[in-house]
């Protein structure tokens, strides 16, 4: 009951405001850019900073930071794997316990990371900072599939609910005999048999929802309508076309300068 | 034009062996309150799937007959094309939450929405379902905040809100506490008092007696039984069919309480009161 | 010692939303049927009991021990809960295996278990389901499986959360009998539930609670006779009971059965 129940957070910033399709422009550009057109270590971390600034001006910050918590643990099992035995580790950087960290590796490793954390970054940012209704109805307005605006926009309320569910599951456990508080290792054991469950009954719940939505017209042919339309803001067509000014310039940069 | 017409429907699941209907017809005319009865796995859902096309366009499977809906063929037609003329409200509450809502207002203007209803209506038809049953206040709420009873109610008032002209409901109650169990059935007597023709599934026998027109008794895939209450409600051979009637009528048939014009129990705390008060003898 | 004692527990989720305020009530063996409108704290208490959260003040002592000071999975082997929602409960996918679960980790061993889960089955008329995976069964089969769960750990205590909800009037016919047995046993049975007349004819005691407060807390009879008080909580009696009255008699009557005898008793020879 404590839980929050959607991911977006409500608040009076212009971010919250922005069309949808700027967000998820902003994601592509983000992944093209430090990816593929410029892909350096120093213009990924670049990203993540903005992402980071605009998270935390859109106050939806602290909601980032369990997601960031756990990919912590991918992070360092990347570190590990990469440092460790990525072929073509040459030069040895730095020995823990016993075991030799490579330089090559590590750095590599460091640029998974950066990856990583800028694509959860830029999509945090679109989740956290945007009503599911708005996100659908842009992409629809653009001619994408209802079905696979409501897909989304389902995800961004079902996944906490699959939390909570967890949660109650969780509780039966533990009220037949099941020591579910306590260290991490014990509670981590009386979660891990949970996701099979949780997720096979998401999938029922999926299905009887399914139905739920064919049975209010969600096929139905003809236009739809919307409740609330989203305000277009000024800042929307500015920040589309410096995004898109972005890419350009990466794109000359990279064919000129490199 | 009769609201519902069924012959002959016979339907079995994918991979399944037993045929979940049996040879079911009948008819049902506009305005009409029907309550349909019978023991878990009698065909009940299945036959509320069967009205709004769920069977077979979504769970496929064998199919045979044909269910005609506010003349609408459903084999010919879809779900989403039938949610005009025919709605439904599932057992379940929870999921009949769409999720991709963060209001109970928005929530309920979802299916207004996917028909391309103009704003102003959307409001109207909004603010009065809520109104009707008793969500207004709730109306600015997260949909999964509410308790099941609310979120029931909740599904009712969406489905409601596309103001068809045949809502079937499948033990809409089931999760609700007296109060809220008598605000619904109030909900949807009003409904039918409109000219709304309803077909419920329900349990709780001392009210379909009380608000159906007619009961259906259900049992294996077939109907066994389509009439008054006070006929279907009077039969000897109840529990074989695992139903059990209003403890009214069961108090009378222990009685031997019946009424003398028609040779048929009581099934209403009233009729049994007036019978009771007015003979007070046994045979 | 009581078995149950509940001091002037209040509890709230979030600051400024109280839950419930200032109950108290002592529980021994016999049967208590919790009732209430939705949203009055019956599930909120349940869970009390079962130690899954801690009362903000005031004190629950389940034999004696109080819960603050220990787990609800301490707690196992005297209380034993039915959740509501079977999806909330059930996580294996062999009726077996699910309704093992709770013995084997209450100290029972593999034999014992089984023993148990078997008996506990058959209690439920599912033992031929015995093998199946719990999701292919109807709602109401998953139901008596989680009842299953609970009584295969023969816990001195058993609640259960609405139990007859999606019943049909076999299911609800069952559930009866096992609540009688267990009274019979000597255990102590509590329920939340919605169904006067399921109250009615199992249940002793009855605990209203209304807005997180404790409005009525006796037998059955006396608290179904205060039709006033059960009325600002949005309760009815059951059936039964009103038809009684409708007819101008005195008294509660809580069952057909009843209603049968005492009408015959009144009625001048023939």
């Amino acid at each position: 009951m404590a839980r929050a129940l959607s991911l977006y957070v409500e608040a009076d910033t212009f971010v919250q405001k922005l069309d949808p399709m700027v967000k998820l422009l902003y994601i592509l550009i983000a992944i093209l850019i430090p990816f593929v057109i410029l892909p350096f270590r120093w213009v990924g971390a670049v990203f993540i900073l903005l992402s980071c600034v605009l998270l935390l001006y859109a106050k939806v910050f602290p909601r980032v930071l369990p997601l960031l918590g756990f990919s912590f643990l991918i992070l360092i099992s990347i570190v590990i794997i990469q440092g460790l035995f990525m072929p073509g580790n040459k030069t040895p950087a730095v020995e823990i316990f016993g075991l030799t960290f490579y330089k090559e590796g590590l750095l590599y490793a460091l640029t998974l990371c950066i990856r990583v954390l800028d694509v959860l970054l830029a999509f945090a940012l679109l989740v956290l900072t945007t009503r599911p209704s708005d996100l659908i109805q842009s992409l629809v307005k653009r001619g994408l599939s209802p079905r696979f605006g409501y897909v989304l926009s389902s995800a961004l309320q079902v996944i906490p609910q699959m939390m909570s569910q967890v949660d109650s599951i969780m509780d039966a456990q533990r009220s037949r005999g099941l020591e579910t508080e306590g260290s991490l290792w014990v509670r981590l054991k009386a979660f891990i048999p949970l996701i099979g469950p949780v997720v096979m009954s998401s999938l029922l719940e999926t299905r009887e929802r399914a139905m739920a939505l064919e049975v209010r017209g969600f096929s139905a042919s003809g236009k739809k309508t919307f409740l609330y339309e989203r305000e277009p803001l000024v800042l929307d067509k500015i920040l589309q076309w410096a995004l898109i000014a972005s890419l350009v310039i990466s794109l000359v940069a990279r064919f000129t300068v490199l | 034009m009769k609201a519902v017409v069924v012959e002959n429907l016979k339907y079995r699941y994918p991979s399944t062996e037993r045929l979940a209907l049996d040879s079911v017809s009948f008819e049902v005319e506009q305005g009409e309150f029907i309550g349909i009865i019978g023991k878990n796995l009698a065909g009940k859902s299945t036959l509320c799937e069967a009205l709004v096309g769920l069977v077979p366009h979504f769970y496929k499977g064998a199919y045979g007959g044909r269910v005609v809906v506010d003349g609408v063929e459903v084999l010919s037609s879809d779900v989403s094309e039938l949610a005009r003329h025919i709605g439904i409200v599932f057992q379940n509450p929870f999921t009949q939450v769409t999720a991709a809502k963060l209001t109970v207002y928005e929530e309920v203007a979802f299916g207004l929405e996917n028909f391309g209803f103009e704003r102003s209506e959307m409001v109207d038809r909004i603010d009065y379902v809520l109104k009707l049953l008793g969500l207004y206040e709730y109306k600015d709420r997260n949909p999964f905040e509410l308790s099941g009873g609310q979120m029931q109610r909740l599904a009712i008032a969406s489905i409601i809100a596309m103001k068809p002209s045949i809502i079937v409901l499948d033990e809409p109650t089931s999760q609700l506490d007296p109060l809220g169990s008598e605000e619904v059935f109030k909900a949807v007597q009003s409904l039918s008092k409109e000219g709304i023709t309803i077909i419920m599934v329900e349990q709780k026998m001392e009210k379909i007696a009380q608000y159906a027109d007619k009961v259906m008794l259900m049992n294996e895939g077939r109907v066994i039984d389509f009439g008054a209450p006070e006929k279907v409600f009077s039969r000897s051979d109840l529990e074989t069919y695992g139903v059990e009637p209003p403890v009214f009528t069961s108090i009378a048939k222990r009685l031997n309480i019946k009424d003398n014009d028609t040779g048929l129990y009581p099934v209403t705390l009233e009729q049994m009161r007036r019978l009771m008060i007015s003979e007070p003898h046994r045979s | 010692m009581n078995l149950i004692e509940v001091n002037s527990v209040s509890f709230a989720y979030t600051e400024g939303v109280s839950v419930l305020k200032d109950v108290t009530f002592s529980l021994n063996e016999g049967s208590v049927a919790i009732i209430g409108q939705n949203g009055s704290g019956k599930t909120t208490l349940v869970k009390l009991l079962k130690a899954l959260l801690k009362p903000n003040t005031g004190d629950i002592l389940i034999k004696g021990v109080n819960t603050k000071e220990t787990t609800a999975a301490k707690l196992a082997k005297t209380v034993g809960l039915v959740f509501q929602n079977p999806n909330d409960q059930i996580f294996k996918n062999k009726v077996l295996d699910e309704v093992m679960f709770g013995p084997l980790n209450i100290g029972q061993s593999v034999e014992e278990a089984r023993e148990n889960a078997i008996r506990a089955l058959e209690t439920v008329s599912l033992v031929d389901k015995k093998e199946e995976n719990p999701y292919d069964l109807s709602l109401s089969e998953r139901k008596l499986v989680s009842i299953a769960s609970i009584l295969s750990m023969s816990t001195d205590i058993v609640i259960f959360d609405e139990p007859t909800i999606a019943q049909d009037w076999w299911g609800k016919t069952k559930i009866k009998s096992i609540v009688r047995n267990l009274v019979d046993c000597g255990k102590l049975v509590i329920t939340i539930t919605h169904d006067m007349d399921f109250v009615g004819e199992c249940f002793q005691r009855v605990i209203v609670l209304s807005k997180g407060e404790l409005l009525l807390d006796g037998p059955t009879r006396e608290v179904f006779s205060k039709e006033d008080v059960l009325r600002t909580a949005y309760l009815e009696p059951p059936y039964v009971t009103q038809l009684w009255r409708a007819m101008g008699y005195e008294g509660v009557l809580l069952s057909a059965e009843e209603f049968v005898k005492y009408y015959e008793s009144r009625l001048p020879n023939s």
